[in-house]
C-alpha cells in the first residue's frame, strides 16, 4: 500500500513539474508543433477582431485594413501583430500629348517635368499619417521599401526622398514655367487653354483610401489652378477606361493606382521595364510611354538581364531610378503596412511581403507559445474559392494558404529575406558561365564559375509522347547553369500522408507530365498549358540522374538569377512531386490523368471548359466519385502510366500497393487529396467553408526545425553619439545595432551605409563594424575639410543578412570652424571646472552641515547624559538617606 | 368545360413562357450592362495576366517580344475560357438558351462550394442552406402573422392588440440590424451563441449533433428576422382581418348566433384564403432567393450571397440561373394560384372579370 502511494505520489509530482516545464524542455514532436489548424469563414473584419480577443479563433489570415480596428489590436494585451508591405498606391498618368487627339484638349501631364513636379505636389507624410492613419509608409520609387533591391539602393533613394520631399511652391514654379510654354495661360488663379479651363478627368478609385487620396490630390491640383473633374469609380468601372481605353482619346488624365506583391521579390530589375516603358503590361496606355532614350535603354538592359557583373546592374539601376523620377509617368505615394493580427499565445511566422497566410513555413512554425499540440482556429474571409488539384487547381491564396501545409517542398524561402533554404537538400552546386551576375549568400549552396557548360548526351532532354520515351539532350547543347542537387540521404523514407513512401518514380513522373502535357499527340494535351511550357523550354537544357542512393542530379537552364540559392531552388524544384498547385505522389496525380484522358474531368479550368466537363477537385464536388471510378479502374488494370519509362523505376504490385493505400485512405476521408508536408487534410466541409488540418506525426522532422524564423530579427539602429565635427580633424560617428536590446552579431549584417547632408557636401559612405552591436562612421580630416559650419543632418540606413528590410535611423551633428572649436572647448572647461568648483563647494557646505548635525546631536546627547547623571546622584543620595533613616528606625 | 380550361391553360402556358424569356433576355442584358462588361472583365483579365507573369519567376529574363506572346497567349486562353473570344450577341442567346433549358451552363468565374463550375450545382448547393433558413423563418412568420391576426382581430381593442400596434414600428428597421445587436449580446457578451456560420468549426462528426450545431447557428438568424417582422406580419394580418371581420355577411352571421369558431372558419377565413395562399406561395418563393446582407451578417452560406458574389463579379450564367429558376417558380405559381383561386372562390371564373 505505502509502495503504491509512494508510486502515485511521484507520478503526481512528475506530472506536475512537466506542467510547469518550458517548451524547450517538454518533448519536441515529429510535425507540427500544434494538432489541430482548422480553417474557416468570416467576412466582417470587426466581428473578427472581436472573435480573435474573446479567444473564439487564434489567428487571421488577412490583413487589416480599417485603422480603428487596428488601434484596438494595438490596444489590446491579449492580441500581437506582424506588418506586411505588399500593397502600394501611386498615380497613374496619361502620357498622350500635349493635346489629346481625339478632343483637342490640353494635356499637361504628357509633359514629364509637370509628372515629376507632381511628386512634390503631394505631401506622403499627410497620406500616410492623416489618410492611412499611420498604416502607410511614404514611397518615392518603384522599389517596394521592404525588399532587398531597396536595401541594395537605399542611398539613392534617401537621396532621392529628400530631393522630391513636398514642396509646394516648388511644385507650383516649374508647373506655371510649364504651363506657360504649352501655351497656357493663369487667369485669376485658374489655367486656360485656348479659352476653355484647363480641366483634369480623374479616376478616383473608391474601394479603398484611394478615395481620400484622389480628393487630397485633386485639391492639391486645384489649388495651383487646375479645374478637376473628379470621377470616383470602382476598378470594374475604371479600367475599361484607363487600362484597355485608347489614352489619345482623352477620357483621363490622372488615376489613382493601385498594385500588390505577394512574395518578397529578390530581383526588381524589370520593374522599370514594366512600370515606365511599353515593354510593360501591353495595351494601349503602356503603348503610348515614351520614355527618354537614355530612360529607354537603361530599362532595357535591366528588363532583359543585360549586364555581366553585379557592379554593372547597380550601375544600371541606380541610373534608373533617378531617370524613372524625371520620368515620373507613375508617382508613387505610399507603401501600406497592413498588420496581420493573432493571439499573444499563438506564433508564427509572417511573410514580409504576404503576411501569415502567404508565408511558406507558418504549418512548421505555427504554436502555442507555452504548450505543445491543441488545436489552432484560423479565419480567412474566403476559402475553397476554386477546385484544388495540383497540376492546374486553384492558385487563391486562400486555398493555396491550407493546401500548402500539406506539402513540404524541397527548398523553402526565406519569409525575410526571400532566399532558399534547403528542406530535403543537404546541398548545392551551381556552375555559373563566367562573365555572369551571380553571387551566393547562404553556404548551403557553392558557387563556381567556368568557361563553359556543356550538357551530356545522356542528359533528359524532352519527352516523345507516340514512341513513349525520354529525348535525350542534342550533341553540343549548351547550358548557362548547371546545378548539382545533392538530396537528403533519407529522401525516399519521406512518406506520404496515405502510407505511400516517396520514391524515384515521383520525380520521373513530374519529368514526363511537365512535357506530356504540351504535346498535342497526348491525351492530356493541355492548350492552355502552353505559354507555361514554352518558357519552361525556353531555358531548360537538361536533367540526369546521376545518383539514386541518395539522390543526386544534375540540372541544366539557361535561366539566370541574381543569386544562386535561386537557381539551386529551380534546380531542386524542377521534377520534384510538389507541383503548381500542391503536392502530389504520382499515384494520385495518375487517377486525375485517366479522368482526364477519359475526357471525364480536366486539370485546368480552360481545358476543362473546352471539353465541357468539371475542373478537377481532388477534394469535394462531382468530381470524387469520377476519380474514385478511375481509381478502381487503375487498380483493376494495374495501371502504370507511362509504363515504358515508369515501368522501370515502379513495379506492378509497387502500383497496387500504393492505390490500394489511396482506397484506404479515400475510404477514410472522403478526397483524394494527399501530401507529404507537415499537416494532412482531415475533413473539409464545403457548404459551411470549413477545412480541418490534422498534424502528421509520421513526418521526419521534429517541430521545432524552423522555429528560428518565427520572428524576423529587424534590427534596430541609433545614432549613439554624435561628436562635434571639426573641418579638418577626424570624427568618429558610433552607431548602435541591436535586436530586443542584445548587440547584433555583426556576422548578420550586410552593411550600414550613412548619408551626410550638409549645406556644402553630401558625404555617403559606409560605417565600419566595431563589435557585435557597434558600427562607428569614420570621417577623414579631408571629408570633415568639406562641411560647412552648422548643423548637418546624419542619416543611415542598415541592412541584415537575415532579413530583406532595411532600417534606417537619422540625427544630427554640429560642425564648427577651428577657432570656434578652440572656444567652444575652452568654454566647455571652463564649464566644467565651474561646475566643479560649484560642485566642491556644494559638498563641503553639505560636510559642515553634516558635522555642524552631528555636533549638535552630541551636545543634546551630552545634555541628556548630564541630567541623567543628575538624577542618578539624587537618586543615589535619596537612596544612601531612606538606607540611613531605615537603619535608624530599627534601632 | 374541360377543353375549355385545358384551352384557356395552355394559352396561359405560353403567355407565362413568353414573359419568362423575355424577362431572362433582359436579365442577361442589364447583367451585361448591353454588353459594356465585355470591355470590363477583359481589362480585368489583361491586368491580372500582365501582373501574374511579371510577378512568376519563371519568366524572368525573357526578352520582350517572349513575354508580350506569352501575355497575349494567356489572354487569349482567358477568353476563351469564358467564352469571351465570342460577340455578346452570340453568347446572350447561348446564355438564354442555357438559361430556359434549365440546364443553366457554367459560371465565368464563381465555382461551386465543392469546386463545380456548373451553374445548376453552384445554385443547389446554396439552394438548401437558404431554404433551411429563411423558408423556416418565413413559415414561421406566416403562422405567427396569421394565428395571432385572426386572435387580435377578434379582440380588438384588448391589451394584446394595443401592445401589438405599438411594436409593430419595430419593422421600421431590417432585420440584419437586429441581427447585428444579437451578436453582440448572445455571441460577444454573453457567449451563448455563435457569431455566424452554419456549424461549429470542426464540423461535429456524427449527424444528430451536426443538425443540433446547425440548429444552435440559425437561433439567432432567426431570432433576428423574428423581432423585426413578427409584430408588423401580426398587425398586418389582424387589419386584414378585422376588415373582413366588419363585412355585412360576418355581422350577419354573428346576428343569426352562429359561434365564433364557425363564424372565423366558413365566414371570415374561407373569403380570405386566396389572398392569404398568394401570399404564402410568393413569401415561399421570395425566401429561395435568400437575403443578402442578412446572409453576411450571420456568414450564413445562401442563395443572398451567391447572388451577391455573381453581382460584383459579373457572372452572368449564374446571375442568369438564379434569376431562371425564380422566373419560372414564379410564373408555375401564378399559374396554379389562377386554378387555386376558382377552386376556393366561386366568384372567380375563367373569363369573367
Amino acid at each position: 500500500m505505502r509502495v503504491l502511494a509512494a508510486v502515485l505520489l511521484t507520478l503526481l509530482f512528475m506530472g506536475m513539474l512537466l506542467w510547469e516545464m518550458p517548451i524547450s524542455y517538454a518533448q519536441v514532436p515529429k510535425g507540427p508543433w500544434v494538432d489541430e489548424v482548422i480553417f474557416s469563414v468570416e467576412t466582417d473584419e470587426a466581428k473578427t477582431i472581436d472573435m480573435l480577443l474573446k479567444n473564439e479563433i487564434q489567428v487571421y489570415f488577412r490583413d487589416i485594413g480599417d485603422p480603428k480596428l487596428f488601434e484596438k489590436i494595438k490596444a489590446s494585451p491579449d492580441l500581437w501583430y506582424v506588418t506586411s508591405y505588399g500593397l502600394y498606391f501611386e498615380l497613374t498618368f496619361n502620357p498622350v500629348g500635349p493635346e489629346f487627339p481625339a478632343t483637342g484638349k490640353l494635356n499637361p501631364f504628357s509633359v514629364p517635368r509637370i509628372r515629376e513636379a507632381m511628386n512634390y505636389l503631394v505631401d506622403r507624410k499627410y497620406i500616410c499619417d492623416e489618410i492611412m492613419a499611420g498604416m502607410a509608409v511614404p514611397k518615392y520609387t518603384v522599389l517596394t521599401p521592404a525588399f532587398p533591391d531597396y536595401a541594395r539602393y537605399a542611398d539613392v533613394i534617401k537621396g532621392i526622398e529628400k530631393e522630391y520631399s513636398y514642396n509646394f511652391d516648388k511644385a507650383r514654379e516649374i508647373i506655371t514655367e510649364e504651363m506657360i510654354k504649352l501655351g497656357a495661360e493663369l487667369k485669376e488663379g485658374k489655367w486656360y487653354y485656348k479659352g476653355e479651363p484647363v480641366t483634369i478627368i480623374f479616376i478616383i478609385r473608391v474601394e479603398d483610401q484611394r478615395r481620400m487620396i484622389g480628393d487630397y490630390v485633386a485639391s492639391q491640383l486645384e489649388k495651383i489652378g487646375f479645374t478637376v473633374d473628379r470621377q470616383y469609380k470602382t476598378s470594374r468601372e475604371a479600367s475599361p477606361i484607363w487600362l484597355r481605353g485608347n489614352p489619345a482619346d482623352g477620357k483621363w488624365h490622372v488615376y489613382t493606382g493601385g498594385w500588390i506583391v505577394t512574395a518578397v521579390s529578390r530581383d526588381d530589375a524589370d520593374t522599370f521595364g514594366y512600370f515606365y516603358t511599353p515593354r510593360g503590361a501591353g495595351g494601349p496606355l503602356w503603348s503610348a510611354y515614351k520614355p527618354s532614350p537614355e530612360f529607354d535603354y537603361v530599362a532595357g538592359r535591366l528588363w532583359t538581364r543585360d549586364y555581366k557583373t553585379i557592379e554593372e546592374r547597380d550601375e544600371l539601376m541606380r541610373k534608373a531610378l533617378k531617370l524613372s523620377m524625371e520620368d515620373s509617368v507613375r508617382v508613387w505615394l505610399v507603401s501600406q503596412t497592413a498588420p496581420w493580427p493573432a493571439r499573444k499565445e499563438v506564433s508564427l511566422t509572417y511573410d514580409l511581403a504576404a503576411g501569415f497566410s502567404g508565408a511558406r513555413l507558418w504549418p512548421y512554425t505555427i504554436r502555442y507559445i507555452d504548450k505543445v499540440g491543441g488545436t489552432v482556429k484560423i479565419v480567412s474571409t474566403d476559402l475553397l474559392v476554386d477546385p484544388i488539384n495540383p497540376v492546374g487547381g486553384s492558385n487563391w491564396v486562400y486555398d493555396a494558404m491550407f493546401y500548402r501545409a500539406l506539402s513540404d517542398p524541397a527548398v523553402i524561402p526565406d519569409p525575410f529575406t526571400g532566399l532558399y533554404w534547403p528542406q530535403r537538400v543537404k546541398r548545392a552546386e551551381v556552375y555559373v558561365e563566367k562573365g555572369l551576375p551571380v553571387g551566393v549568400t547562404l553556404d548551403w549552396v557553392s558557387l563556381k564559375f567556368v568557361d563553359e557548360i556543356t550538357v551530356p548526351r545522356d542528359a533528359w532532354y524532352d519527352w516523345d509522347p507516340v514512341k513513349q520515351e525520354i529525348i535525350y539532350a542534342p550533341p553540343g547543347t549548351k547550358a548557362k547553369t548547371k546545378t548539382v542537387v545533392y538530396y537528403d540521404d533519407n529522401l525516399f523514407n519521406i512518406k506520404f500522408h496515405d502510407g505511400s513512401k516517396l520514391s524515384l518514380a515521383d520525380i520521373v513522373f513530374a519529368y514526363i507530365l511537365t512535357f506530356d502535357r504540351a504535346k498535342p499527340e497526348s491525351p492530356v494535351y493541355d492548350e492552355s498549358y502552353i505559354p507555361a511550357f514554352e518558357a519552361f523550354r525556353e531555358y531548360f537544357r537538361g536533367f540526369k540522374i546521376v545518383s539514386t542512393s541518395p539522390l543526386v542530379i544534375e540540372y541544366y537552364s539557361d535561366q539566370l538569377y541574381l543569386d544562386a540559392e535561386w537557381i539551386a531552388w529551380a534546380a531542386a524544384s524542377a521534377f520534384y512531386p510538389e507541383y503548381s498547385y500542391g503536392p502530389a505522389p504520382w499515384h494520385m496525380v495518375a487517377i486525375g490523368w485517366l479522368a482526364e484522358a477519359d475526357k471525364k474531368l480536366a486539370f485546368s479550368a480552360d481545358k476543362a471548359e473546352n471539353l465541357k466537363v468539371e475542373w478537377m477537385s481532388y477534394v469535394a464536388g462531382p468530381s470524387i466519385p469520377i476519380l474514385a471510378e478511375r481509381l478502381e479502374k487503375a487498380i483493376k488494370e494495374r495501371f502504370i502510366p507511362y509504363r515504358n519509362v515508369l515501368g522501370k523505376y515502379v513495379s506492378e504490385a509497387e502500383a497496387l500497393e500504393r492505390y490500394s493505400n489511396l482506397k484506404k485512405w479515400y475510404d477514410a476521408k472522403g478526397h483524394f487529396l494527399i501530401g507529404n508536408g507537415p499537416f494532412y487534410l482531415d475533413r473539409v466541409d464545403p457548404t459551411a467553408r470549413i477545412v480541418v488540418l490534422k498534424a502528421n506525426r509520421e513526418f521526419i522532422d521534429p517541430a521545432d526545425k524552423w522555429l528560428r524564423f518565427s520572428k524576423p530579427m529587424v534590427p534596430e539602429v541609433k545614432i549613439t553619439a554624435a561628436p562635434t565635427i571639426v573641418p579638418g580633424l577626424p570624427a568618429n560617428i558610433t552607431i548602435s545595432v541591436t535586436f530586443e536590446g542584445k548587440p547584433y552579431s555583426r556576422a548578420d549584417m550586410s552593411y550600414i551605409k550613412y548619408i551626410i547632408t550638409s549645406p556644402t557636401v553630401t558625404l555617403t559612405g559606409a560605417a565600419e563594424a566595431v563589435e557585435d552591436g557597434k558600427w562607428v562612421i569614420r570621417l577623414k580630416p579631408e571629408e570633415t575639410a568639406l562641411l560647412a559650419a552648422g548643423a548637418v543632418s546624419i542619416d543611415i540606413i542598415a541592412v541584415s543578412k537575415l532579413v530583406g528590410m532595411p532600417v534606417s535611423a537619422s540625427g544630427t551633428a554640429i560642425v564648427m570652424s577651428e577657432t570656434e572649436y578652440i572656444l567652444s572647448e575652452l568654454a566647455r572647461a571652463k564649464a566644467d571646472y565651474e561646475v566643479k568648483i560649484s560642485d566642491l563647494k556644494t559638498s563641503l557646505e553639505r560636510r559642515v552641515s553634516e558635522i555642524n548635525t552631528k555636533v549638535n546631536e552630541l551636545a543634546g546627547a551630552l545634555g541628556a547624559i548630564t541630567t541623567a547623571m543628575w538624577v542618578g546622584i539624587a537618586a543615589l543620595v535619596i537612596s544612601i538617606i531612606a538606607i540611613i533613616l531605615t537603619v535608624l528606625r530599627r534601632k | 368545360m374541360l377543353p375549355r380550361i385545358i384551352k384557356y391553360g395552355l394559352k396561359r402556358i405560353i403567355i407565362l413562357f413568353i414573359t419568362v424569356v423575355i424577362a431572362v433576355y433582359i436579365t442577361i442584358w442589364i447583367a451585361n450592362i448591353g454588353g459594356y462588361v465585355d470591355e470590363i472583365v477583359k481589362s480585368d483579365i489583361l491586368l491580372q495576366v500582365s501582373q501574374s507573369v511579371r510577378q512568376n519567376p519563371a519568366y524572368r529574363g525573357l526578352n520582350e517580344t517572349q513575354i508580350t506572346k506569352i501575355i497575349n497567349e494567356i489572354y487569349e486562353n482567358e477568353l476563351k475560357k469564358i467564352g469571351f473570344d465570342k460577340p455578346f450577341i452570340y453568347r446572350s442567346l447561348i446564355y438564354l438558351k442555357d438559361a430556359i433549358t434549365l440546364s443553366l451552363g457554367r459560371a465565368l468565374f464563381l465555382s461551386s462550394d465543392s469546386g463545380s463550375k456548373s451553374v445548376r450545382i453552384i445554385i443547389l448547393e446554396r439552394l438548401p442552406n437558404t431554404v433551411l433558413l429563411f423558408t423556416t423563418t418565413q413559415l414561421i412568420l406566416f403562422f405567427i402573422g396569421l394565428f395571432f391576426g385572426l386572435f387580435l382581430s377578434r379582440r380588438y381593442g384588448s391589451f394584446l392588440d394595443r401592445l401589438s400596434v405599438l411594436l409593430a414600428p419595430l419593422s421600421s428597421l431590417p432585420g440584419w440590424f437586429y441581427g447585428i445587436f444579437l451578436i453582440l449580446i448572445f455571441a460577444s457578451f454573453l457567449r451563448l451563441l455563435p457569431y455566424g456560420g452554419m456549424v461549429d468549426a470542426p464540423p461535429p462528426a456524427d449527424k444528430l449533433a451536426y443538425a443540433l450545431s446547425v440548429l444552435k447557428h440559425m437561433t439567432l438568424p432567426v431570432l433576428s428576422w423574428l423581432i423585426a417582422y413578427s409584430f408588423i406580419n401580426v398587425y398586418v394580418r389582424r387589419t386584414f382581418f378585422l376588415m373582413f371581420s366588419s363585412e355585412d355577411y360576418v355581422e350577419f352571421a354573428k346576428a343569426k348566433g352562429l359561434p365564433d369558431s364557425i363564424i372565423q372558419r366558413r365566414y371570415i377565413l374561407r373569403p380570405t384564403l386566396p389572398p392569404i395562399i398568394t401570399d404564402f406561395s410568393l413569401t415561399l418563393i421570395g425566401s429561395w432567393m435568400g437575403a443578402i446582407i442578412t446572409e453576411r451578417v450571420f456568414n450564413w452560406p445562401g442563395v443572398g450571397s451567391l447572388f451577391y458574389m455573381a453581382s460584383v463579379m459579373f457572372d452572368t450564367p449564374v446571375l442568369v440561373g438564379l434569376v431562371v429558376i425564380y422566373a419560372y417558380l414564379l410564373a408555375a405559381t401564378v399559374f396554379v394560384l389562377e386554378f387555386v383561386y376558382a377552386i376556393l372562390d366561386p366568384r372567380i371564373r375563367a373569363g369573367v372579370t
